[in-house]
């Protein structure tokens, strides 16, 4: 099987639960996680990529490699460059040897140059703008050998013209053939998606189109929400709570 | 930035100076007639020259090499540049170590032995009790378990100096506390040495994974790490090199703590790098330290009182010159 697979997962930490779901995805499909903060969107992912286990049912992963994870903004601050940042993605693969392969380093680079910031190789990591440390990130997900990958807001705190890039970036990775689940507050990106999981109360599984309505997401995020006429298919909230 | 490979440089000046530490000295031994007796036969002069100072270059290189190695596997691992290699409780608890060895009158072996138990003893209990924990954040928790186990070593030795006898055992105690470079022969020097170089050369093969710990454990899983089990190694290779090192040169501050932040300055913050330049870094200042308890005068200064009083200056000017580096 090369799909990714939740059957009747329920997920939690401590007193939190959340679920269940219900869902099944091929390769290069692309799922958005929306709704409330606290909702269990974070909790969701951390379950999928393995590092809590479910609290009931059960998830299916392709393949031997791990899912990819990127986590929210601003939790990862080192002074590597961004290159070795990048060429870590690979550190499962070299496993008896104390340095990454030079093969490792140049997929690196080819990662960055792909993204179109390949002069940022050799800039600390930590020096960098959090748009940048995005698509840096970004790229270590194109070098990482997962079918899966998970992000957590991978567009948040990001300018209009980083965010479209880390859209497209997200795009590529499902071009490529993995499936991509993506945590995000941005409805419009949403809608992009191929499938939506409204995460929270009520839960509800579908294409954009059935779960991203007014009244859904109105009950999803306790608020009145309007879907922006102009924007078409895609949905910007105006609250009158 | 410059990020080349100095590390040939540092290596050659490691023996350039360990040659000169041997051949000066109230018996001088020139080096053609030091290097004869290094390989088998020399005169008598440079033989008893090696004799008295051979040890003492060796403690003072393993115990550099060491506190260097573990301070960086620390501080890349914690992702903190001001964490050393004694985090762990682990000088303090080599300190009670040797403390009661001495306030029971052991032999010298006896004394390290217990100097050594007493630092891994400390590391261990700071590891028992995170794992206790079960913690949100296990590094912090680490650091904070570390901090416990220090504090009551240091208490159980603060009770040894008050029950010492204060003529005898004492002086005896505290001149092992100030460290010193020349107190182990070269057998016992030999077998710290061996007992340093398996954990340096544990962490020198954790190289990039260590990095990939800094990312946190999230992180580290999710590329496939087994990111606890990976940590507790280090941690396990860190301590065994330190408690080694502290063993036989008593408490030495301070060169854990500088050595990795000269070496980031040379060779960036990556550990396949920033590691064997940290070990050459520090086994060169202990050199140079040990070189200056010798330099004034008739007494010798405690290598670890010179360590301090070198090494915190140097520290702030590398600390400064580090954060005014331009990207």
């Amino acid at each position: 099987m090369n799909a990714l697979v939740l059957d009747s997962l329920v997920v939690g930490r401590g007193a939190f639960r959340a679920g269940p779901f219900d869902l099944a995805c091929a390769p290069g499909q692309v799922v958005a996680l929306v709704g409330p903060n606290g909702g269990g969107k974070t909790t969701l992912l951390a379950t999928l990529a393995g590092l809590i286990p479910p609290l009931a049912g059960r998830v299916e992963r392709p393949g031997a490699v791990r899912p990819a994870l990127l986590p929210a903004p601003g939790a990862i601050d080192v002074g590597f460059a961004a290159g070795h940042v990048v060429a870590l993605g690979r550190a499962a693969l070299s496993p008896w040897s104390p340095s990454l392969r030079r093969s490792d380093r140049a997929a690196a680079h080819r990662a960055l140059h792909r993204l179109g910031i390949g002069d940022l190789a050799e800039r600390p990591f930590d020096r960098l703008s959090s748009g940048q440390r995005q698509l840096v990130l970004l790229a270590r997900l194109f070098v990482q050998e997962a079918p899966v990958c998970l992000l957590d807001e991978p567009t948040a705190m990001l300018d209009p013209a980083q965010a479209a890039k880390v859209e497209a970036a997200i795009a590529a990775l499902a071009r490529d053939g993995r499936i991509v689940v993506f945590a995000t507050h941005a409805l419009a990106a949403a809608s992009l998606a191929d499938l939506v999981v409204a995460v929270g109360d009520p839960i509800s599984i579908g294409g954009p189109a059935d779960v991203l309505t007014d009244e859904r997401l109105s009950r999803l995020y306790g608020a009145s929400l309007n879907v922006c006429p102009a924007c078409g298919q895609s949905a910007a909230a105006t609250t009158a709570a | 930035m410059t990020r080349n490979w100095p590390l040939p440089a540092v290596v050659a000046t490691i023996l350039l100076a360990s040659l000169a530490s041997l051949a000066t000295g109230p018996i001088a031994a020139p080096l053609p007639h030091l290097l004869s007796a290094l390989f088998g036969n020399g005169p008598r002069d440079a033989e008893l020259a090696l004799a008295l100072r051979g040890p003492r270059v060796l403690t003072a290189l393993l115990c550099g090499a060491s506190l260097g190695g573990a301070g960086a596997a620390f501080q890349i691992m914690f992702r903190n540049p001001l964490v050393a290699p004694d985090l762990l409780g682990v000088s303090s608890g080599a300190g009670l170590g040797a403390a009661a060895a001495l306030l029971a009158g052991a032999a010298p072996v006896l004394v390290e032995t217990g100097a050594f138990a007493g630092g891994l003893g400390a590391a261990a209990l700071a590891i028992g009790c995170a794992r206790l924990a079960r913690p949100e954040d296990p590094r912090l928790t680490l650091i904070l378990c570390g901090v416990v186990t220090g504090a009551l070593a240091s208490a159980g030795l603060a009770l040894t100096l008050v029950v010492a006898d204060p003529y005898t055992q004492l002086p005896a105690i505290t001149f092992w506390l100030l460290g010193s470079f020349a107190r182990a022969d070269l057998g016992e020097a030999g077998l710290s040495a061996a007992i340093a170089s398996a954990g340096l050369a544990a962490l020198l093969w954790l190289g990039f994974r260590l990095d990939a710990l800094a990312l946190g454990d999230d992180q580290a899983e999710s590329l496939g790490l087994p990111a606890r089990k990976l940590r507790l190694c280090a941690v396990a290779a860190a301590t065994v090199a330190t408690s080694a090192a502290v063993a036989v040169a008593g408490i030495v501050g301070w060169i854990g703590l500088l050595a990795p932040h000269g070496a980031r300055l040379l060779v960036g913050p990556e550990a396949t790098k920033l590691l064997p330049m940290s070990i050459g870094l520090g086994a060169l200042l202990c050199l140079v330290v040990d070189r200056l308890s010798v330099a004034f005068g008739a007494a010798e200064i405690p290598v670890g009182l010179l360590a301090a009083a070198v090494g915190a200056p140097a520290f702030l000017l590398l600390f400064v010159t580090n954060s005014r580096r331009p990207t």
